[in-house]
């Protein structure tokens, strides 16, 4: 055995960025946590969109019963609730008393009984309003017919008054909003987990002391880059698990098209987990670096973690009016920004120049960033023991 | 201090670094070489240094003054690279498979996929763990983590190698593994530097040996070259002499009595001799014993006469 006879593999010399980065992805995809961690999460988001479009779904129509005199009036009842919006269907009734038990038992909602004329109605507990009013104008025109009006003056006479919507109401509005809501959250967890995932990885290497072993063979700055970038890649897989879960399940619900459970959506939302990922990945890696032990990670990544939380707090306080004045200035400031500015563009139109800004804004810092984390983690990641003072390890 | 040798191709140089901690002086000036081929034991006490030598030889820590050479030419990252390093701190991922953890460490210095990975199986059946490749470093025993851990300075043959405190913590049969491999390495043309509280050990396994104290190379060469460079010491016995028959004899000085044997040392160039006929002068002479210190007490008369 002569201490050459393994070669070194000649040329060919892979980045070492890469292989460390390559470690990450392969441990943390092997371990239980990411499996566990996919399953429940892509699970939640089908079951909220299963959920939401069952919900959205509830439209189910009144079943109104007409018996005796008042069948007369079905046609024109049908007419009139189309007018007024509302959603029924329409049956004859042959026995007045087997109709009421119908209504009791609840397979009918409302049964109209008497004349066309005088018709009543019988409920379970309350008639829905444009029902009521579908009933009234039924038999009111029936009335005047009976009065000896034609039915061209009993239909002019019947007309509703023409409304003028300035401000048309969108109708997915919620639907936006919880969309919103549900992103907002997502990523914050997201961004969290990964975030603190790097923290703990890099306070590892000096807490089992390998860091001696891999910065006598890797520059500091390319171990911190493989190592966010590997963790970043497993966020980003686990993402786009979650989000093509999330797709399957629109398709599959059918459920009224949202915007941001769209493919550009989901796309955007992996961006800004990118972008903020990268923000505070370095910065939590700077600031682990400063410490040894796993105990004090969280101590060490606290002014990291509230900035974290009153983005996600901000979420509550911007979804009410995601074009106001706080929703906006906050979503182009780059620690709030992936967060803020993904919710925004889920719940409502974002002008393009503020998503442009926002963007450059996150990237700009992350680059002023990764330049400080380097710097501070090239020269605490040496110092083993107590924990480096920041501007201790900023001057070096 | 010894003079440095001229560059030579396989010669690790170090030569006048130093390195302070604010005010604490960590090294002060040191040099040493090691060549190809050969073991250089590194003794000296807590805090003498000794550590702080091996980072900086390693890059981990920059020195304030002085260079490292291999070769004849300062070590660069890249030619770090290929310098086997056990740190004193001992250190490895726990949660990772032990083959897996063997050749990631290859492939960062530098060896191909398939490369690093048969060089990981042939050192750890070269440690007798040929079943436990697949198994999570942690849920080895704590000499087996050590083995582990030398292979990771072995896997992507080294240049040069460089131990903090190798043996610290092994048992006999582990010692004698680990000391076997070290001498293999040697034998097999490379420099081989270690430290070690163990004198005994070093004074057995190694080719040189250099003595460290307060940031300071104090002593190095061979062992007989250190006992050549303290003062020659004999027990002599002349039974029927009477007490003072030596003194008068020039550049001699009595240490010890035992009965009728005494221990006397002599001054640097005088010749034994003189003291030989004096002493056959007064009577039959029984005994002219030199006296080979070991490593052990040479250590304690260097860091003695350093620390006066």
């Amino acid at each position: 055995m002569t201490a050459r006879s393994w070669s070194l593999g000649g040329t060919r010399r892979v980045p070492t960025t890469f292989l460390v980065a390559r470690r990450e992805v392969r441990m943390r995809l092997r371990s239980r946590v990411f499996v566990g961690g996919t399953i429940v999460m892509a699970a939640l988001v089908v079951v909220g969109i299963v959920a939401a479009s069952l919900l959205a779904g509830k439209t189910t129509p009144v079943r109104v019963g007409f018996s005796g005199g008042s069948q007369a009036l079905e046609r024109s009842f049908t007419a009139s609730a189309a007018a007024l919006g509302a959603n029924v269907t329409v049956s004859d009734i042959a026995d007045v008393t087997a109709g009421r038990a119908q209504v009791t038992a609840g397979t009918l909602d409302v049964l109209v009984t008497g004349s066309s004329t005088a018709p009543t109605a019988v409920v379970k507990v309350a008639i829905p309003s444009n029902v009521d009013s579908a009933l009234y104008l039924a038999s009111e025109a029936a009335r005047l017919s009976d009065a000896g009006l034609p039915p061209a003056a009993v239909t002019s006479a019947m007309a509703l008054v023409p409304v003028q919507i300035l401000q048309p109401s969108k109708p997915k509005e919620n639907q936006n909003l919880f969309a919103g809501l549900a992103v907002g959250i997502l990523l914050w967890i997201a961004l969290g987990i990964y975030g603190s995932q790097v923290a703990q990885g890099v306070v590892e290497e000096k807490a089992t002391r390998i860091m001696e072993i891999l910065l006598a063979t890797i520059q500091p700055s390319r171990l911190l880059a493989g190592k966010v970038i590997g963790i970043g890649l497993v966020g980003l897989l686990q993402l786009t698990i979650v989000g093509a879960a999330a797709l399957v399940a629109v398709q599959v619900t059918n459920v009224a098209s949202i915007p941001a459970l769209g493919v550009a959506g989901i796309l955007g939302d992996l961006f800004w987990f990118m972008l903020g990922f990268l923000f505070y990945a370095t910065a939590y890696a700077a600031v682990a670096s400063l410490v040894s032990r796993q105990e004090e990670v969280q101590s060490a990544i606290a002014p990291i973690s509230i900035l974290q939380i009153a983005g996600y707090l901000l979420v509550y306080a911007a979804l009410p009016n995601p074009s106001g004045p706080l929703a906006t200035v906050c979503s182009l400031l780059p620690p709030f920004a992936p967060i803020l500015m993904a919710v925004r563009m889920a719940a409502s139109d974002v002008p393009f120049w503020q998503v442009g800004l926002a963007v450059a804004l996150t990237v700009a810092s992350i680059v002023g960033l990764t330049w400080l984390a380097g710097r501070i983690y090239a020269n605490a990641a040496m110092r083993l023991g107590t924990r480096v003072r920041f501007m201790d390890a900023f001057r070096g | 201090m010894p003079a440095l040798i001229p560059a030579s191709p396989e010669v690790l140089e170090i030569d006048h670094i130093s390195k302070r901690y604010g005010d604490v002086v960590a090294v002060h000036e040191l040099s040493l070489d090691v060549s190809a081929g050969e073991l250089f034991g590194f003794v000296g006490r807590n805090g003498a240094g000794k550590t702080t030598t091996m980072r900086i030889v390693l890059g981990v820590l920059a020195a304030d003054a002085g260079e490292v050479r291999f070769g004849g030419t300062p070590l660069t990252f890249d030619s770090r690279r290929q310098i086997g390093y056990m740190p004193e701190e001992r250190g490895l991922y726990p949660k990772m498979r032990v083959a897996e953890q063997l050749s990631y460490l290859g492939e960062l210095h530098g060896m191909t996929d398939a490369a690093a990975r048969a060089s990981a199986r042939h050192w750890l059946q070269r440690f007798d763990l040929q079943g436990r490749g697949d198994d999570e470093l942690q849920s080895l025993s704590h000499g087996n983590q050590q083995r582990v851990q030398l292979a990771a300075a072995l896997v992507f043959s080294p240049t040069v190698m460089v131990l903090d405190e190798p043996f610290a913590g092994l048992d006999p049969l582990a010692v004698d593994v680990m000391s076997a491999v070290l001498r293999e390495q040697a034998d097999a043309g490379i420099p081989v530097i270690f430290s070690s509280h163990e004198l005994e050990l070093v004074e057995r396994v190694c080719d040189r040996v250099g003595i460290i104290d307060r940031g300071k190379m104090v002593a190095s060469g061979t062992v007989d070259e250190l006992r050549a460079g303290g003062r020659e010491r004999r027990w002599v016995d002349v039974p029927g002499a009477p007490d003072g028959w030596d003194v008068g004899v020039p550049g001699v000085r009595l240490v010890q009595v035992d009965g009728s044997r005494r221990l006397f040392e002599f001054d640097p160039g005088v010749d034994d001799q003189a003291l030989l006929q004096t002493a056959l002068a007064t009577g039959p002479v029984r005994e002219f014993e030199p006296v080979e210190p070991s490593l052990g007490e040479l250590f304690r008369a260097v860091i003695g006469e350093a620390g006066a």
